[in-house]
């Protein structure tokens, strides 16, 4: 048990920052899912409007430079933590 | 075969990145510090300046009623800028337009500099925060000046004033995350690339993925920060709803029949 215990704490000690680089990668999840659906609504109101088109792409940019904002919050916060600390 | 694995996922070979992260000091006198991303930053300058000045002496001075292809590109590139400035804050276009055109040509030729080997101008935390805050200035210059003291009722919900102030910081490192995230990954592509060279991949690899990760965000990320700017300075220089008058409701009891 004891052993259990000194080996978890030698791996959080050593390879802490790379798990936590890890982890913040998972914001891709939430991004992609965003960004997945986002897609999916702007197609859907282009083929109920085809005219509509110019507008429909400047929000649906919008709207995905939002989503993706997150998911470069968690990729630098990776490159950080495998680089930096 | 797993020779190669080893030798390419020794991560012995990625320490150089390490120093690629934040910029680093060229130039230190006293207090002083001139690093690399700030020098590429007045080259950009320089360049944008030069070609302003070409432009202005070749293309702009022969202006012509059936345009050539320059004439056609200039007049586009303005127009999609003053036009969506037009339509998002109607009475300060002829401020918004030129402000937007010159932040996104920026940070376009900002991140196109890598190109040519030298650090991007945009992958330095303190330009990422300058544009930033000139963003963040407008909007409340423009913001005060349209509605003057009404503007105030905006601030009494507290939740407001950490919105506002979120938004120079979310602009900043959108800006330095993503031009970061797309030099590192093209830096650890030259890396991983020098070891398998016997198939000709250095040649072939990197030119493909330049576009993906280089020219793409330098675009998108120019246009997102120009329409962003726009966005925020349209939701400040709204005019607030006044308060619905409360009906009389004396009047609508007397004429009811009993």
């Amino acid at each position: 048990m004891e052993l259990l215990v000194t080996m978890l704490a030698n791996l959080l000690a050593t390879d802490g920052a790379l798990l936590g680089a890890g982890i913040a990668a998972l914001t891709g999840l939430g991004a992609g899912i965003g960004m997945g659906i986002a897609t999916g609504k702007a197609v859907e109101a282009t083929a109920r409007q085809p005219e509509a088109v110019g507008k429909i792409r400047t929000m649906l940019l919008l709207g995905l430079a939002f989503a993706e904002t997150t998911a470069i919050y968690g990729l630098l916060v990776s490159i950080l933590l495998i680089f930096v600390a | 075969m797993i020779n190669t694995a080893t030798q390419l996922l020794s991560t012995s070979k990625f320490d150089g990145l390490k120093d690629k992260i934040f910029p680093s000091d060229v130039i230190v006198i006293g207090g002083f510090r001139i690093n690399d991303s700030v020098i590429s930053g007045f080259i950009v300058v320089f360049v944008i300046l030069l070609a302003a000045l070409i432009l202005r002496l070749t293309v702009i001075r022969h202006w012509k009623t059936t345009p050539s292809a320059a004439q056609m590109f200039l007049e586009w590139l303005v127009t999609f800028f003053d036009k969506s400035a037009d339509e998002m804050t109607e009475k300060y276009s002829g401020l918004m337009g030129p402000y937007t055109l010159g932040a996104a040509v920026y940070i376009c030729c900002g991140v196109l500099i890598e190109m040519f080997g030298l650090r991007p101008a945009i992958a330095d935390i303190g330009a990422c925060f300058a544009l930033a805050l000139c963003t963040f200035l407008f909007i409340h210059t423009l913001g005060f000046h349209k509605n003057k003291a009404r503007r105030l009722l905006h601030f009494l919900n507290p939740i407001n004033i950490v919105t506002d102030l979120s938004v120079p910081v979310s602009m900043t490192f959108r800006l330095f995350g993503s031009i970061l995230s797309g030099m590192v990954i093209m830096d650890m592509i030259y890396i991983l690339v020098e070891g398998i060279w016997y198939i000709g991949l250095p040649l072939i690899l990197p030119a493909v993925l330049t576009p993906l990760f280089t020219l793409f965000h330098a675009f998108i990320q120019s246009y997102v920060f120009a329409s962003l700017t726009l966005t925020f300075v349209q939701e400040a220089i709204e005019t607030p709803p006044k308060k619905p008058k409360r009906p009389k409701k004396k009047v609508a009891y007397a004429n009811k029949p009993l």
